[in-house]
Order: C-alpha cells, then structure tokens, then sequence
C-alpha cells in the first residue's frame, strides 16, 4: 500500500507560497473532513506550520496524488504549473525518512528546534480525532513521535541555545541549574536585556528588580516582569541578594566595580553571581571576572556561546542522520512483512504516477 | 575454578567501562556512556562477588590487608557513585569515579596476597566498626572529591568562555557543588567515626590511644584537610584554586594512608 506525502516547505517555497497554504489549528479538523472525501483514500494526516505545509496520504493507488495536487493549487490560488516548482511528491520509505527528520528538527530552519515535535503530535492527534487515520498512517505517526524522542534523547540535538537570550538563560543554567526562586537585577532598561530578562523569567524567576536613571522607564520595566523599580544609588545592597545581573545602560563608564562585586560575594557566602553584560561601550568592569564566584559575560561572549551551539547543533545533526537512516531501515523492513510487493524497494514509485513525479525523492527537498 | 576468578573478570569489565566512558568524551553520544555503565555493573557484580568470596573463606570483612582494603573501597565508591547517579543522574562523575575504582581493584589485583585469617586477637567489634566506618567514609569523602573536581572543571570552564569535553557532561555549578558538600559531609562525618573507633580499638590493645605510622600520619592529615575543606565550603570562603590545591593534598593523603595498610 502507497505513503504519499504532498508538500511544500521553506526550502522549497517562500513565505507568501507558504502563508496562502498554511491551514490554521481551528481549521484543521474542517480541513481534514474534506480531503478526506476528495479520492479513495484510506487515511490522511495535514501538517502545516510556518515552515512547511503536508499531506500525508496511505492509498492503494498513487493517481490520487492528481486529485491533492489540485487541491494544493486551489488553496494556494496559484496556477498548477506555479505551483509544481515549490512541490515535492515523497513515497514509501521517503515519506518515513522525512517525517523522521522533520519531527526531529532536522529539517526545520534552526536545526534542532524543539517545537516541531510538538506541532507532529497535534497534526497526529487532530488526524486521528477526525477519524482520518488508518492503521498504516497511525503506525507511521507513532514511529515518527517515537523517533524524534529518540534523537532527542540520544544526541541532544535541540539542548544548546542558538541566540543571544537564550545563551544567557542556558548559561545562567549551567551556573544555577535550577532558575526557579533566583532573583533578577536590571541595569538600565535596553531593548536586548529586556528580551533577555523575559527569557530569564520564563524560567521561573522570583523576583526582578529595574534600576534606571529615570526612574519611570524603570517602573514602566519592572511593571511588564511583576518586579520592582529600584533607584541607581541603590544596586550595591540588590548585588547581594540578587543572583543575576543584566547591565544595559547608555552610560559611558563602569556602573559596577570589581569592589562592589567583591563585596557583594562575601555578604552573598557561597551563592554564585552571573553577571551579564549587553551594553557597548561596557557597563561592567572586564576585572569582575577574576573575582572567585562571579562570572561575567558580554555581548560578544554571548554570541560566541550561540554560535558554537549552532555548529555543535549540526554535529549532533550528524549523529542524528544515522539514527534516522536506522529507523527508516527498521521501519521498511517491518512493513515489508505486511505488505511486500510495495515497499521491497527503499524509495520507490509505480508505473501509474505521472512522469513528471517521478525524479522527486527525499534528498531533493533537503 | 580460582577464587581470584571474579576478580580479573571485575577487572576486564570495568577497564572495559572505563575505556569506552573516557571515549565517550570525544564522541559525545549517551550510548556510549550507558554502555559504560552497563559493563561497570557487570563488573561490579563480578566485584561483590569476590568480596563475598572473601568473606565466606576467612568470615571476617576484606579489609584485613592491602589488596582486600583497596578492593572493599573500590566497591564503596563504586557504590555511592551509583546511588548519586540514580538520584541525580550525573554522568560526569564517572569520568573520575571508573578510573579511581579501576586503579583501586588494579592494587588489589597486582598487590597479590592470599587471603589472610585475620588474628584472633584482633576479632573485635571495635576493629569491625573501625576498618567498616573508615572503608565507607573514605569511599564517600573519594567520590565527593570527584564532585569537587567537575565543580572546578565547570567553574574553569565558565570563567574561561571555552567549553572542555566534559562540558556537555557536567550538571550546573550549583549542583555539582551540592554533592560535593553533602558527600564530603558525610563522608567526613563517617570517617571521624571510623578513626575515633580506631583510636579507641588501639587504646585497649596497645594501652596507648595511636601509633604513629605512615597510615595512621597520612590517615590524620587526610582527616585535618577535608575538614578544611568543608570549613571553607561552611563558611562561604571558597575559592575555586585553593580547594583544588586541598583536595589534591587530601587525595594523596587518603592514597598514602591506605599505601600503609599491610598485615592486621
């Protein structure tokens, strides 16, 4: 029995292809209804996020890819022939080897990015509540959720921040471990240590407070987070009790010494200081960073720690294409048993597909 | 079948362990690090087993000479390791805890010495509870030491910006600083025990409450410097190189003392 997966993706089409495809989550179930009944099919599943839209068919023969090639081109109000130079056709164990990847984040835009995983599951479980799934497809999806762990678990592909915000979070973790109960202090109220702060509290943390010369940006700040507007005279008491600080101000000079950090460390006995600075020219002396227990990074160190994530995220991708390429294998060869004529080739298409279908596999839409 | 048997297969396993955890440094997979593990505790039942051994032919604890001393606290180690891993999953460890329990059962291996009866005389709770709470104190104060070395492995790693191959491994600062506080006291508290049993166990053989010896002097300054050390971890005045340069001192200290043990 035929897999068929019918798409388009970032790779393959751009953002204004894309967007006039895209099916939203209170669509879905509508959506589903009616392809179901637009050719003999026996299950089909729709994944549509920002970065790809799909159809996922099981049929006993592969001319129903006509039928939801012109329903593509409907919804995305283009010509057909427009239309088939953003589409890719992927059958038997290409669909599976895709699906894999995709759910693992190999083929999104950020590799590894966690969501996509996710958005799998809702496009599962919204196919199968609709009664769009059949035994073939179900086995897939369960595979594919089950691959994704998998990878995940195994190279811990999606673990390393690939951005500035999230490189302080992730490093503000590798000091604490745990953010819940840990208190903020904002130097200044830039735009970057806000986005930063915002990550940082998402995490869980207690309390931030907002110092800034003027002093109603700083409660306009601290209102957003829930935290507490201080006055500038005020942060040597707050570098004790406060355990990360976020300096981002217009200021042309050191706001905090190596002494008030010093200082700081001894009232705060063997609790650690993470000292982040995003301002230019620098709001944190460079010579906190000798101090035992305080550990200071700038704008720059950050983006070095995001960008060796993003090349550390594409070795892991390695690691991670031959787990799929196992799982493929396996999966194959476990459907070879049910169903043997088809899927005794890796990646194959019937005489009955159209000509122009036929060169499309897995490799082309990477 | 020699009774020596389970002790090279222990051996085999944990060189096996040890070599593909240390791999598992370069090739930053999890499989290889739960194959590691899975062959540490193959040979870590080949471990108790010897011990069993030991104690089934002389019906006394293995702790009466050099190889059966450093066998006992091998597995000790072995031991607390695993339960700080069940809890807290920290794998890092065994990048210091495998090759420590390896070079441990390595002595006992090369150091050979039949398996001594133990002399009547010296059957006596207090020597029991003295070699028992010492082995296990030493045990838990070694694998703390090994927390304290990823704290600073990670503290180095944090205040340098470049990342080591341990880096992936490692558990946050906090934690790693935790254990090695928790392990450290109360591998601390354990050992003082076992050396006041000691003190007291040789006061009514000897008529005198110690004998100055290499043991007994490394065994003393073990004692005094991981009570340094947990003083500094007390008070908040850690620093990440003086303990670094304390702990050293305290493991030679600790490998010296058991050095010392021959014949009971």
């Amino acid at each position: 029995m035929p897999l068929i997966l019918i798409g388009v993706n970032h790779r393959t089409a751009p953002v204004a292809v894309r967007e006039r495809m895209s099916v939203a989550d209170a669509q879905l179930a509508a959506t589903l209804d009616e392809l179901k009944v637009i050719a003999p099919i026996d299950g089909v599943a729709l994944l549509s996020t920002c970065n790809r839209v799909e159809v996922i068919l099981s049929a006993e023969r592969e001319d129903v890819i006509e039928a939801f090639v012109d329903w593509l081109s409907a919804r995305g109000a283009s010509s057909r022939s427009e239309l088939e130079k953003h589409l890719y056709i992927l059958r038997y164990a290409d669909v599976a080897r895709h699906l894999f990847r995709v759910a693992s984040g190999l083929d999104s835009m950020v590799v590894g990015e966690p969501q996509i995983g996710g958005q799998v599951r809702t496009s599962f479980l919204a196919a199968q509540r609709s009664g769009a799934i059949d035994p073939l497809l179900h086995r897939l999806f369960e595979e594919t959720m089950r691959v994704a762990r998998k990878v995940r678990s195994e190279t811990g592909i999606g673990e390393h921040a690939v951005s500035v915000p999230y490189a302080a979070v992730e490093l503000a973790r590798k000091i604490f471990g745990d953010l819940h109960g840990l208190q903020a202090l904002l130097l200044g109220a830039g735009k970057m240590s806000e986005l930063t702060a915002e990550h940082l509290a998402g995490f869980g943390l207690k309390q931030i407070f907002v110092a800034n010369r003027a002093h109603e940006r700083a409660e306009e700040m601290a209102a957003r987070f829930r935290g507490m507007a201080i006055r500038f005279e005020e942060i040597d008491p707050h570098l004790a009790t406060c355990d990360i600080v976020i300096a981002s101000t217009a200021a042309p000079h050191y706001v905090v010494e190596a002494q008030q950090v010093e200082r700081a460390l001894t009232a705060r006995r063997m609790r650690n200081l993470f000292l982040i600075d995003l301002s230019v020219p620098r709001n944190l002396d460079p010579a906190i960073a000798q101090v035992d227990g305080a550990y200071l990074y700038n704008i720059d160190d950050l983006q070095q720690v995001a960008d060796s994530n993003r090349e550390l995220r594409l070795q892991k991708a390695e690691q991670a294409e031959e787990i799929v390429a196992r799982e493929v294998d396996h999966f194959r060869r476990r459907l070879l048993m049910q169903y043997p004529p088809s899927w005794s080739c890796r990646s194959g298409w019937s005489r009955s597909a159209p000509r122009s279908w036929r060169n499309v596999s897995a490799d082309s839409v990477r | 079948m020699s009774p020596n048997f389970t002790l090279y297969a222990a051996l085999l396993f944990y060189t096996a362990g040890t070599l593909i955890a240390l791999a598992s440094l370069f090739t930053r997979e999890r499989r290889t690090q739960h194959a590691a593990l899975v062959l540490m505790i193959g040979g870590f039942l080949c471990h108790t087993t010897w011990i069993g051994t030991i104690c089934a032919r002389t019906h006394h604890p293995p702790l009466t000479n050099l190889p059966e001393a450093a066998a006992f606290v091998a597995w000790c180690i072995f031991v607390v390791e695993l339960a700080l891993f069940i809890r807290y999953r920290v794998q890092a460890a065994s990048f210091f805890v495998y090759p420590l329990v390896l070079m441990l059962l390595t002595v006992a291996a090369v150091v050979h010495e039949p398996f001594a009866q133990m002399d009547p005389a010296l059957r006596s709770s207090l020597f029991t509870a003295h070699v028992l709470l010492s082995a296990v104190g030493v045990a838990a104060l070694l694998t703390g030491l090994a927390f304290t070395a990823l704290s600073y492995a990670q503290d180095r790693a944090l205040k340098s910006k470049h990342r080591g191959p341990l880096w992936e491994w490692i558990p946050s600062l906090s934690v790693c600083r935790t254990l090695s506080y928790r392990t450290l006291a109360v591998g601390f508290s354990i050992y003082t025990l076992g050396i006041l049993a000691g003190i007291l166990w040789s006061y009514r053989t000897t008529a005198g409450p110690i004998d100055m010896r290499v043991k007994q002097l490394g065994g003393i300054t073990a004692w005094i410097l991981f009570a340094v050390l947990l003083q500094s971890y007390i008070s908040g005045a850690y620093r990440a190189r003086r303990t670094a340069l304390i702990s050293v001192g305290a493991f030679v200290a600790i490998v010296v003392a058991m050095l010392g043990i021959h014949h009971v």
